[in-house]
């Protein structure tokens, strides 16, 4: 698969070449649906398969948290010192904590938290970011100035440090830590989609719009858009994976969700103290992190190599 | 005489999404040493493939060599290991690439390139020269095809260098070490005709004096009437004939190949062609370049303005296009053509002069709907003028829906604009990629004739597609130029094509036009060197057509061309 199978010539000249005598012809895709033709090649991605097993696996979790733990009431207020620090068994896969609770079940609670992060802080900073950099991209000129340098300088500020600061200004909670993030977000999907943009303006197919009269909305939106959505896909899909790790480390610092609300940064915090008898405490919650970070990252790569195929 | 390349019944193909297609169909071929046989054959033809596979280049997976037999100079090249094949290529054999412009590193001087060359070739074969003998030898090459000037040439990078020369280049270094047999993708094809002249004619001396063999895959038969002796004609993965050239130009045996021949525009007068002859009785002046001059400035500051370094793209150019006309532009890359045809659209504002569309300026007017709806334009590489991301159907809606067609009048209309241009009308779902070139023209063409305009600015709309699908688009254009009372000003660098698609012709060089007038009288009786050098060069396919050309020696070509520079 890749770039090698795009240099190979229309193989039966399906097209015009041969219209005298089409029907001597048998077009070798024939019979095959857009669909059939992306399932085949999302199949035969590993990457992108198991990134995609992963990630749909994080959101069932997550969705059907309830039913699939095994003690959804231990995410809650809930103490039982009798089985405080218990290693893992039959019983408590990951083990308890230090009041007693399933940690496995707190693992499963705790990626709705994960997720609410990347779903709000991806769902206001991507359309955003986009959007100015569609701008600056197409329309260049003083506009491209203002809006980049901008840019430029919300890239300089370290996004942990920031996030401390607005906490610090404000309350250690979780909506500020989105807030904050949301708002180191969204430049470098401006970046990406300004040098995107400024590569696509200069296509036949702009200027054919362009003279034809349409409205820089529709190119803006219509034709410069499209050409970005592959793009767009897989650098929010990675992003997913990096929103998951610094929302773990801010509650991890303390700015995030309010205890007894399971959150795998506070739980790795909470369990480190408890190292290295019982490991589970912390490490537990570490390898959820990993695997569903892993997984957004495998995805969005086989996306990508997807993708590269699809659009030359 | 034992042949030195043979292939025997070669089946190759590719899988795809599982399945298997194969895509040459036991292919044979003999190449005798000293000979210069062509390939010819249309996209999807199977040529490249069969390249490929002979060079060891075919990407497997996804391809697949099913059956056959690929023997060079007596010896099985399958059962060769990797190691020994490497060894064969750019030892035994080499290989020209097409386009000069992305066969060479741009990062590297040119003297290292072939350098490094050499070294490679070295290390593998074991005997290494000294450090001056392989520049010695560079250099050698470097005067082999006939550059001026290696020194320069030595330490230059590739954009320092013209497209000529860098296409010598290219062939200097396919010969470097010395091989036996040159395989040449599409030669010269990329270069304006005065150069590819000057190309073909390198490579037909380095065949008579270096005894090489050459083998060249190419889809312009002008080419290989000039530089082959047998000829295979290849369909759909399958030779359909060989022959000795004159007995393929001449008595052509299978179906294709006549037809092949019949689509190529000819330099003489074709007879029956629709435009040419009609009279013109409109004397309405639609487009007016009234002493129009155009710089492109070097250098964006006015401080640091550079003058001898800035670009004419017009200079001074008075010429008018009539209603009715087809006005052809013709010239070789750089002369001017688009910057004129732009210019219409108001996309150039002129430096001095002016344009004039239908008796107003274009300045004034280029931003209205109204004009917009009056000209448009068709581009060169329908790939690039159609949006990927979009469907047939949302393309040709869109000229419909900014100048306010009620919506429910849309769905039809966008069938009758397929129809139109002799698409099915199913074809509203498709994305640009599923259709052939030739069909994405179409879809450009019925685009731009959505708000039935009165001039169509053509672009070279032929020139990225095959010789028999340029035929149908040519005549789809013909057809809808008289439904419709079109003007088309119609820019092309191929002359054969403009012959006997243009009534009226102007040829430019340098931002200048050199001669313009009724393309009869101009392709009849030159009256500019400049002219007269340009046709020369033009490849053509009978002898016939070689007699009409204008009858000038090369030293003098050479010299007029320079001149113009």
């Amino acid at each position: 698969m890749g770039r090698a199978m795009q240099k190979q010539p229309d193989p039966v000249g399906r097209g015009e070449t041969s219209e005298h005598t089409r029907t001597a012809i048998a077009d070798p895709l024939e019979g095959l649906s857009h669909a059939y033709m992306r399932w085949h090649r999302f199949r035969s991605n590993p990457s992108a398969l198991i990134g995609g097993a992963i990630v749909t696996s994080v959101i069932i979790l997550a969705i059907f948290a309830p039913w699939i733990a095994p003690f959804p009431e231990h995410a809650g207020d809930f103490i039982d010192f009798r089985n405080r620090h218990a290693a893992p068994s039959w019983a408590h896969w990951m083990g308890t904590d230090n009041v007693g609770r399933d940690v496995m079940s707190r693992v499963i609670f705790a990626f709705r938290i994960s997720l609410t992060l990347v779903v709000v802080i991806l769902g206001i900073a991507v359309p955003f970011g986009v959007t100015l950099g569609l701008i600056a991209g197409y329309f260049g000129g003083i506009v491209e100035i203002v809006i980049m340098r901008i840019t430029d300088i919300a890239l300089a500020l370290p996004p942990l440090i920031l996030a401390l600061a607005v906490s610090a200004v404000l309350a250690p909670t979780l909506t500020n830590a989105m807030i904050a993030l949301t708002l180191l977000w969204w430049n470098w999907h401006t970046r990406l989609i300004y040098s995107i943009t400024r590569q696509l303006r200069e296509e036949p197919f702009v200027e054919a719009a362009r003279l034809m009269g349409a409205s820089r909305r529709h190119i803006l939106f219509r034709e410069l858009l499209p050409n970005c959505v592959s793009a767009i896909t897989v650098k929010t899909t990675l992003d997913a994976g990096f929103v998951i790790l610094i929302g773990a480390s801010l509650s991890f610092l303390g700015i995030g969700a309010e205890p007894p609300t399971p959150d795998l940064g506070t739980m790795v915090s909470s369990g480190g103290g408890y190292l290295p008898e019982s490991w589970w405490e912390s490490i537990m919650p570490g390898v959820a992190i990993l695997y569903a970070i892993l997984g957004f990252n495998l995805l969005g790569d086989g996306l990508r190599d997807l993708f590269d195929v699809e659009i030359s | 005489m034992e042949p030195l390349l043979a292939i025997d019944d070669l089946t190759v193909g590719f899988r795809q999404y599982g399945r298997e297609n194969d895509v040459l169909h036991g292919v044979s071929l003999r190449v005798d040493p000293g000979q210069r046989v062509a390939i010819v054959g249309e996209t999807g033809s199977g040529k490249s493939v069969t390249l490929k596979t002979v060079m060891g280049t075919l990407p497997r997976p996804p391809g697949y060599i099913r059956s056959g037999q690929i023997r060079f100079d007596g010896r099985d090249v399958h059962s060769m290991s990797a190691r020994e094949r490497r060894r064969l290529a750019g030892g035994a054999y080499s290989m020209v690439f097409q386009d000069p412009a992305t066969a060479l590193n741009p990062v590297y001087r040119i003297g290292d390139q072939l350098i490094d060359i050499l070294r490679a070739h070295e290390r593998r074969s074991g005997n290494r020269r000294s450090r001056s003998e392989t520049k010695e030898r560079a250099f050698e090459i470097l005067r082999e095809v006939q550059l001026t000037e290696v020194e320069r040439v030595f330490r230059s990078y590739p954009f320092q260098l013209s497209g000529g020369m860098r296409q010598r280049v290219l062939i200097g270094m396919a010969l470097l070490n010395r091989p036996k047999l040159l395989f040449a993708d599409e030669p010269g094809t990329a270069l304006d005709v005065s150069t590819q002249d000057e190309i073909l004619h390198l490579l037909n001396d380095l065949v008579d004096h270096e005894g090489l063999t050459f083998v060249m895959i190419t889809h312009n038969l002008g080419v290989v009437r000039m530089t082959a002796d047998y000829v295979y004609v290849m369909r759909n993965g399958r030779i359909v004939e060989d022959g000795p050239v004159t007995q393929i130009f001449e008595a052509p045996s299978h179906e294709y190949t006549r037809n092949l021949l019949r689509v190529v525009p000819r330099l003489t007068k074709r007879p029956g062609a629709p435009l040419a002859q009609e009279p013109r009785q409109s004397s309405d002046n639609l487009v007016d370049f009234q002493k129009y001059t155009k710089i492109f400035a070097a250098s964006r500051s006015p401080l640091r303005s550079n003058r001898k370094a800035d670009v004419r793209g017009a200079d001074n150019v008075n010429l008018v296009v009539r209603r009715g006309d087809v006005m052809g532009l013709a010239g070789e890359s750089g002369s001017g053509k688009t910057t004129l045809a732009r210019s219409v659209l108001g996309l150039y504002a002129p430096t001095s002069g002016q344009v004039m569309y239908d008796g107003r300026s274009v300045e004034d007017q280029y931003r209205s709907l109204a004009f917009k709806r009056r000209v448009q334009m068709v581009y060169q590489n329908p790939g690039t003028s159609l949006n990927p991301r979009r469907t047939v159907g949302q393309i040709l809606q869109l000229p419909l829906r900014i100048h306010s067609l009620p919506k429910e009048q849309l769905p039809d209309r966008v069938g009758k604009m397929l129809e139109q241009v002799e698409l099915p009308r199913g074809y509203v779902n498709k994305y640009p990629h599923e259709l052939s070139g030739g069909q994405k023209q179409r879809v450009a063409i019925a685009r731009s004739l959505a708000l039935q305009p009165d001039l169509l600015i053509l672009d070279e709309p032929t020139s990225a597609l095959d010789v028999s699908v340029q035929e149908r688009i040519i005549a789809l254009l013909e057809r809808l130029k008289q439904e419709y009372a079109l003007t088309y000003l119609f820019i092309s660098h191929d002359l054969a094509l403009m012959r006997n698609f243009t009534n009226r012709v102007a040829i430019m060089s340098r931002g200048r036009i050199v001669e313009q007038g009724e393309t009869d009288d101009v392709f009849d009786a030159p009256k500019h060197d400049y002219t007269r050098a340009l046709l020369s060069c033009v490849p053509v396919i009978s002898a016939e057509e070689e007699a009409a050309k204008p009858a000038i020696d090369r030293a003098k070509r050479q010299q007029i061309l320079l001149q113009m520079e």
